[in-house]
């Protein structure tokens, strides 16, 4: 028993090694790349990979697939623009408020609609988001189509405000730690387990005692609310915004990391967004001058080949090869299952007692 | 009041459009229980069909209309047999989903790869020709163009109603495990379906041309009004989607006659979301 409590702790070990060496990399890269381009990308993913996992929590999880996403975003982006062009707010309480906002509306609004299963809860998501757009477009207050900007100035940590990218590059890697663990967090919790099994039978978890309503509505003012912060993130970031934020097409490009990457996995949009952003931009920057339109169509076949023949996404398929197993036995020395489960088991045991 | 005569007119003729979408959308979505999220964009590949026969064959834009729904069939046909029909054994509907999701972003860029985002024309003789019915001005092919969707609704009901294929694609539709027990090809109702959605749609792109302009992204305000319109015209009817569509253009020259144009989408959505939760609890009421 001793011996298998001792290769247990090796491997735990061992795999916060591991993950500790890649997070060490993360954070090292802009000390060593000093291209604002590539910069430029890495803070790409990592916003467009939280605000894919925001999508997972509803989409993946609770099997609520949102075409609306995006929609979160701009509101999050707008509200706390405003609050800082309009009432000189502080950029991160402006952050804190617009995520309780969007988080209200998105609860108000979707509450009446989770009656609704299935596709229809999709096309709700997809309405919603063109009339919010709409409605921006046809109010003063929000700038209609030309936009609100946030002011230039000196960099400062208080304002969110800096020239160079490694500010926003670190910021931005916490924001996707930080919503990770949260999701991870969900994931274990009662309502991670609420949401599953919601996803494959919403009458069973009823009957079983499951409010299905309370908990869509709990998945979808938390997934707007991770959206807000995205897009507040956003707007101190480019320091622009305007309607075409909110349009169709990118809500579908924040679905993307997660389907790609596995939508059944918390770690999907990640693994998903480290390669279909990177790719998405090295085609843009060397194809879309001649012809335009490419990135976005190779983005799609990329997509269309992993539904068709890894139907489970990458981590999916990475979950079931050669390669994991390979990992797993020769550099985490990851003892057998059996033992796993005796040591947990012992560990509960002790816990009763 | 002759501007509401012709507000309407305008709608109805608009409408008509909508109808020959949803009903594309309509049989799809009855039968394998998918939403076609690429069905505005597989009316503007309709679209740049008729533009490239029209521009390369020398025909009339309504001349093509036969040939883009062939076209648009075999296109559908391909697509259901490679992709979607292996894809539905996975029975996920997020999968399905996005892969018509995809398929949508690919059509659209890969208009765009092609065409680039000029907008375009096909000039013809009479396309600035207008005829006036009392205080009502008619465009002639806007006119051609319902009177041709007119047509293409009452058979595509006929087929449904009356032929052997469409009472099996309406089995399917209604219980695909019971159709295959007494002995109906599924695989084949699947194939046959998502192509004649698909060639609806084309058709509805190629009679759009005469009067509307063609670029990669024309498509998706229909797309998204063809669901509105199955939606709000019950599943599977025929009738119900046709009549539909006309309500949705109506009510979209009205909001435009009467608030602005600008609010026209706006309402639109809204009352889509309105009308969406009711139906669904008056069906739970009923329970």
């Amino acid at each position: 028993m001793n011996n298998n409590v001792k290769a247990v702790r090796a491997y735990r070990r061992n795999l916060s090694i591991a993950l500790g060496l890649i997070l060490l990399v993360f954070v090292l890269i802009p000390v060593f790349v000093k291209s604002p381009y590539v910069l430029n990308v890495f803070v790409l993913i990592f916003y467009m990979s939280t605000l894919s996992m925001a999508w997972n929590l509803l989409g993946g999880m609770t099997g609520q697939n949102s075409l609306g996403h995006a929609a979160y975003m701009g509101l999050g982006a707008y509200a706390s623009c405003l609050l800082i062009t309009k009432a000189g707010a502080n950029p991160w309480l402006s952050a804190l408020f617009a995520m309780v906002a969007v988080g209200l509306v998105a609860g108000v609004i979707f509450y009446p609609c989770f009656i609704l299963r299935g596709p229809y809860f999709t096309l709700v998501s997809i309405a919603f988001g063109e009339a919010m757009r709409q409605f921006i477009i046809n109010s003063s207050f929000f700038g209609r189509a030309s936009g609100v900007g946030l002011p230039f100035g000196k960099d400062s940590l208080l304002d969110f405000r800096f020239m160079s990218k490694v500010p926003y590059y670190y910021v931005g890697l916490v924001m996707l730690l930080g919503i990770y663990l949260l999701m991870k967090k969900i994931e274990r919790s009662r309502m991670g387990y609420a949401l599953r099994t919601i996803r494959e039978d919403e009458d069973a978890a009823a009957a079983i005692g499951i409010n299905p309503t309370k908990y869509k509505v709990m998945a979808v003012v938390v997934s707007a609310m991770v959206a807000a912060l995205v897009g507040f993130f956003y707007a101190s970031y480019i320091r622009y915004i305007d309607p075409e934020l909110m349009v169709q097409a990118k809500s579908t490009e924040s679905v993307l990391p997660a389907v790609v990457g596995g939508a059944a996995y918390v770690e999907g949009p990640l693994v998903g967004g480290l390669i279909m952003i990177p790719l998405s931009e090295f085609l843009r920057a060397h194809f879309s001058a001649m012809l335009p339109g490419i990135n976005m169509l190779m983005y799609a076949v990329v997509l269309i080949t992993v539904i068709r023949f890894r139907p489970t996404g990458i981590l999916g398929w990475y979950m079931h090869s050669k390669a994991k197993d390979f990992i797993d036995v020769k550099v985490l020395k990851k003892p057998p299952i059996e033992v796993l489960e005796a040591v947990e088991l012992e560990k509960n045991r002790g816990k009763e007692a | 009041m002759s501007i509401f005569l012709q507000a309407c007119v305008n709608g109805l003729l608009i409408g008509g459009f909508y109808s020959l979408m949803g009903m594309g959308q309509n049989v799809i979505f009855g039968v394998m229980k998918i939403v076609n999220f690429c069905h505005g964009e597989m009316l503007m590949v309709g679209m740049y069909l008729t533009l490239l026969l029209s521009t390369h064959l020398g025909l009339d834009p309504y001349a093509c209309v036969p040939l883009v729904a062939i076209l648009m069939f075999l296109l559908g046909a391909l697509i259901q047999h490679t992709l979607i029909t292996p894809s539905l054994r996975t029975n996920s509907f997020t999968n399905l989903l996005f892969l018509t999701v995809g398929m949508g972003m690919l059509l659209s860029n890969l208009a765009l790869v092609l065409f680039g985002s000029e907008y375009r024309t096909i000039p013809t003789s009479y396309s600035q020709t207008y005829i006036t019915l009392g205080p009502v001005n008619l465009s002639l092919p806007r006119l051609i163009s319902f009177g041709v969707l007119i047509v293409i609704s009452i058979a595509l009901f006929a087929f449904l109603k009356y032929t052997t294929t469409g009472k099996q694609i309406r089995a399917v539709s209604q219980n695909p495990v019971g159709a295959e027990v007494v002995g109906i090809n599924a695989k084949r109702i699947y194939i046959l379906t998502y192509g004649l959605g698909t060639a609806l749609a084309g058709v509805a792109g190629a009679l759009l041309t005469g009067f509307y302009t063609i670029f990669p992204t024309a498509g998706s305000a229909f797309g998204f009004r063809a669901l509105i319109v199955v939606v709000v015209g019950g599943l599977g009817s025929i009738p119900g989607a046709f009549f539909a569509g006309i309500f949705l253009g109506i009510l979209e020259t009205m909001v435009a006659l009467f608030i602005s144009p600008s609010y026209s989408d706006l309402i639109v959505f809204v009352t889509f979301i309105v009308i969406l939760v009711v139906r669904q609890l008056i069906i739970i009421r009923r329970k």
